[in-house]
């Protein structure tokens, strides 16, 4: 890699680090927080490869054979892979094949210390907390309260009898390459909805028969529909984060 | 981490489709743009590490004795949060720029593993086990200070020799074209290995059957093992394996500790990068003994702490 082909990597990463944030789509790949710094980097990849792009040319006027020396090293063009790949084959946000490929969120051991939740329903919640609750809060918090629950659909062979799909989403604390489904098997659905549209679940959670902690794996915290309803606009992020 | 324990994962096995094309670009592609930032910023404060430090001052800052030198490391790798691939670059021109080279290897495994975002990150995952962020900054830090006076002992320093210096010579404004062209060389180079250790972290994502862990998670010495070589394989950023971990309940303590120490000083990606930019032969010697050491040093702060 000489030192215009470097310059020219600089510019072209650079450029598609800053489509990727001002399209919103780093948001399938990383977490939200990281806008800021995809940002910064942009612009340092711009300012490094603007100079860059100047002094090879000054190079080039003056002395053109050390211009074409090698500046980098082979490997270096593959940092135009990624872009090939967003370009080639574009790639999306996590779904019902990533789902189904692993497996799912198992909240820790019982706990106290969850806040009380507002006596008035709907209760928004993520499927985090509310797996969270449903598994480990002592104090039983989620009884009989209506929640609001936002995600995919996602159809899994190995769902409960009686359960219409496991309402998912993904739990993401870096990139999409850490990422852990968060899964709840939703009863009394109404209408079949297709893998990986985007639904919002008015739902009550329905306690196990058994406690968790003795059932085998994989075994799943379930919820009763009270309505289910598309959602036309997905969130900003479809991830949601743990802190 | 469900991804990273992919294929046989509820009985379902599938051979490449359309769908996991798609799902190893996802992958592929957020290890990379995750990893950027980081890389970028390594980058620019290298080149101008390049650019202005001197050995001179080099010799005036890092104590001249191993023993104090390769601790202050440790405790320096604090000041930088961040994951691990912006890391090698800096490691790279501090050698370079004359710093013991075991002060800056040190420096190199603890800055990812042992920041306060990473530790804040352990502790949101482990809420039961407070005692992990203990054992994780314990564990993480003998294992940078003992792989740097290792170093420092019995260290080959022709590995690192072609590691050379850009000169200090010049005005402001040759320096400032020098920090340039070093952090360009430095992008190209790292980043170009970083590209290698993305896809093949995303590939094993997608290969490693989660039944052939349910397996071993009974047996302690074969849980250790596994989850420390799953740590090299997965290549997640260090801000991130705590809750990859949290989703692995049926293994010890211990065992998840070793996957916490292990991951952020070996993996793939840093593999490829420690190769491109401070030399195969080095890397080869290297890896190996930050592996060995990490293993070993979370296995008995493990047993003490937790």
């Amino acid at each position: 890699m000489n030192r215009i082909g470097r310059a020219g990597v600089l510019v072209t990463l650079g450029i598609s680090v800053a489509r990727l944030v001002w399209s919103g789509q780093f948001g399938w790949f990383v977490q939200q927080r990281m806008r800021w710094p995809l940002v910064a980097a942009a612009v340092a990849l711009l300012v490094l490869g603007a100079v860059e792009v100047t002094a090879a040319a000054r190079q080039e006027r003056r002395d053109p054979a050390s211009a074409r020396r090698a500046a980098g090293p082979t490997v270096g063009w593959l940092l135009g892979l990624p872009l090939l790949v967003v370009v080639a084959v574009a790639p999306t946000s996590l779904g019902a094949a990533a789902a189904a490929r692993a497996a799912g969120y198992v909240p820790s051991d019982p706990r106290s210390g969850f806040q009380p939740l507002p006596d008035e329903g709907p209760v928004p919640l993520t499927l985090f907390e509310f797996l969270n609750r449903a598994v480990a809060d002592d104090q039983r918090s989620l009884d009989g309260v209506e929640v609001e629950l936002t995600g995919i659909v996602v159809h899994d062979p190995a769902l409960p009898a009686g359960a219409d799909f496991a309402l998912t989403r993904f739990l993401v604390s870096c990139c999409a390459a850490d990422a852990i489904p968060l899964q709840v098997a939703v009863r009394g659905a109404g209408a079949p909805y297709p893998d990986d549209t985007w639904v919002r679940v008015r739902a009550v959670w329905r306690p196990s028969a058994t406690p968790y902690t003795e059932l085998v794996r994989p075994w799943w915290v379930e919820a009763d529909a009270v309505s289910v309803e598309i959602v036309a606009d997905p969130p900003a992020s479809p991830y949601e984060s743990p802190y | 981490m469900p991804l990273a324990l992919a294929a046989l994962s509820r009985g379902r096995v599938a051979w490449a489709d359309g769908d996991d094309v798609r799902l190893w670009s996802t992958l592929f592609v957020s290890v990379c743009v995750q990893a950027l930032p980081f890389l970028v910023l390594g980058v620019v404060l290298s080149g101008i590490i390049a650019a202005f430090v001197s050995p001179e001052l080099v010799q005036r800052v890092v104590p001249r004795r191993p023993f104090l030198a390769v601790p202050a490391a440790g405790v320096a790798g604090v000041a930088l949060p961040g994951c691990e691939c912006g890391s090698v670059p800096i490691a790279g021109s501090l050698i370079a720029a004359g710093t013991p080279p075991a002060a800056a290897l040190t420096f190199l495994l603890a800055a990812p593993a042992i920041n306060p975002v990473v530790l804040a990150a352990t502790a949101v995952a482990f809420p039961n086990d407070p005692r992990m962020v203990a054992a994780r900054l314990l564990a993480s830090f003998v294992t940078a200070v003992a792989v740097g006076s290792w170093w420092a002992r019995r260290g080959d320093s022709t590995l690192l020799a072609s590691l050379r210096h850009a000169g200090h010579d010049g005005d402001g404004a040759a320096r400032w074209a020098r920090a340039v062209d070093a952090a360009s060389r430095d992008l190209v180079h790292a980043g170009g290995w970083l590209v290698v250790g993305a896809m093949a972290a995303a590939t094993i994502q997608l290969l490693v059957p989660r039944s052939v862990l349910d397996a071993v998670a009974g047996n302690e010495v074969l849980a250790v093992a596994a989850l420390a070589v799953l740590a090299v394989l997965l290549s997640i950023c260090s801000e991130a394996d705590a809750f990859v971990m949290v989703g692995l309940p049926q293994f010890s303590l211990t065992s998840r500790l070793v996957f916490l120490v292990v991951g952020p000083v070996i993996d793939l990606k840093l593999i490829a990068m420690q190769s491109g930019i401070l030399g195969r032969a080095f890397t080869v010697r290297f890896a190996p003994l930050c592996f060995a050491v990490a293993v070993l040093s979370a296995v008995v702060v493990g047993q003490v702490v937790l």
